[in-house]
């Protein structure tokens, strides 16, 4: 890595603090993942450019579903990575499987 | 085993690497099946030197005798697991046969994924997954169903076992090795003969139906096509893939890990022969090189 990136670590959720997010933020963007998940290892460091590329745009977090099952079932989760979006605190949609940070930039800039 | 080179891939790229590393002396073994190479289902028309239509599978096949004449084994097998070992790497092959060597080339080519069935883009998410590994745990205690012929369906119905309250392996002509098919088999799973040809449900899957009629009734289709995906291999190895599954190398055909190569398709596009064949050259030379202390 480049000595001027630094990397980001991006809100890890629980499902304690999910609405609280969800719902302090305009648009928010929740990364569905499991350490054992390999896909969802290769979505970290997309997450990590995302939280700063959005910033003041939308939230972005991490909700771990093996820690935080109950989210998972409130949202019919049964594939990861599934990125969870919210507008408002009302879930506008759900993308299942890696994305480019392009494709998931995109898609909020059309929201 | 044990070898100074392990060449995962039996394509152009890894057969041209092969023939590069056992040129420069290293110990060298080759595994994969010619048949899976995208080249061998391929008629040739633009490759240097090559007048006319040349059938793939006849150059795959003069290239594994070349790589073999200058003294490359050839183990005709999925790879189902890669780790770091010590100070070299460990490479698991379907009849469960470590290869222990210093340097890896990485020479998969890219993985079909998808199976292109009704439903199957529809519920994905829904019930529909490509990768057991991830999704296993929310299907605790429900039916699922394995699609995919090779060592991948294999090693993720075994998975599901543990997991799922039934297992369904669909055999549309099953190519994996018979030890993990024995394996598969004496986990619980249940093998069905049959071709996929839609997926049906309400809000999530609910039925897989077969071609001639039948239905399986299933909360999941695992969709797990061929061996153990380049990325999985790469990942396993220490390297990240890129998100469009391609693997970053610099013009040494190195990754981002000491001793490990990629050459092919695997890198990225153009998806030609002569840019895999020209790469295996250089990931070739390079491993062996690397193998032996080289500089």
């Amino acid at each position: 890595m480049a000595d001027n990136q630094v990397s980001v670590v991006v809100t890890e959720l629980t499902d304690n603090t999910f609405d609280e997010f969800v719902n302090g933020n305009k648009i928010a963007v929740i990364d569905c993942w499991a350490p054992w998940c390999g896909p969802c290892r290769r979505m970290t460091p997309i997450m990590e450019e995302l939280s700063t590329e959005l910033k003041g745009t939308a939230g972005v977090a991490k909700l771990n579903v093996d820690n935080s099952p109950a989210i998972s079932v409130r949202f019919g989760i049964r594939a990861i990575p599934t990125l969870l979006i919210f507008k408002e605190g009302v879930l506008v949609d759900t993308l299942v499987g890696l994305r480019t940070k392009e494709d998931i930039l995109e898609y909020i800039e059309t929201m | 085993m044990i070898a100074d080179v392990v060449i995962i891939g039996c394509g152009p790229a890894g057969l041209q690497a092969g023939i590069h590393s056992a040129r420069k002396k290293a110990d060298t073994v080759i595994i994969g099946k010619i048949g899976n190479s995208a080249l061998h289902g391929a008629h040739i028309e633009n490759y240097f030197g090559i007048g006319g239509m040349t059938d793939g599978s006849v150059l795959l096949k003069k290239g594994l005798e070349q790589a073999l004449s200058f003294g490359c084994r050839h183990i005709d097998l999925d790879v189902i697991g890669a780790a770091e070992d010590g100070d070299g790497f460990r490479i698991t092959v379907e009849s469960g046969e470590d290869i222990v060597c210093r340097s890896v080339v990485i020479a998969t080519g890219i993985s079909r994924m998808k199976l292109g069935i009704p439903g199957e883009k529809e519920f994905l998410g829904k019930g529909v997954s490509y990768c057991a590994e991830c999704d296993c745990n929310f299907y605790k205690g429900l039916r699922v169903a394995m699609i995919g012929n090779g060592s991948k369906a294999a090693v993720s119905a075994e998975l599901m076992t543990k997991y799922a309250s039934t297992v369904y392996w669909i055999d549309s002509g099953i190519s994996a090795d018979g030890s993990l098919v024995d394996r598969a088999r004496e986990a619980g799973v249940k093998i069905i003969a049959g071709i996929p040809e839609k997926i049906i449900g309400g809000k999530n899957v609910e039925t897989l139906l077969l071609s001639d009629g039948s239905a399986i009734e299933a909360d999941g289709i695992f969709i797990e096509l061929g061996g153990r995906s380049s990325s999985d291999l790469a990942m396993d190895l220490g390297v990240m893939p890129k998100a469009d599954d391609s693997i970053k190398i610099n013009n040494r055909c190195e990754t981002s890990v000491e001793r490990v190569f990629a050459c092919g398709d695997v890198t990225g596009r153009p998806w030609q022969l002569a840019k895999a064949v020209g790469e295996g050259a250089v990931a070739g030379l390079n491993a062996a090189d690397a193998a032996k202390g080289a500089p």
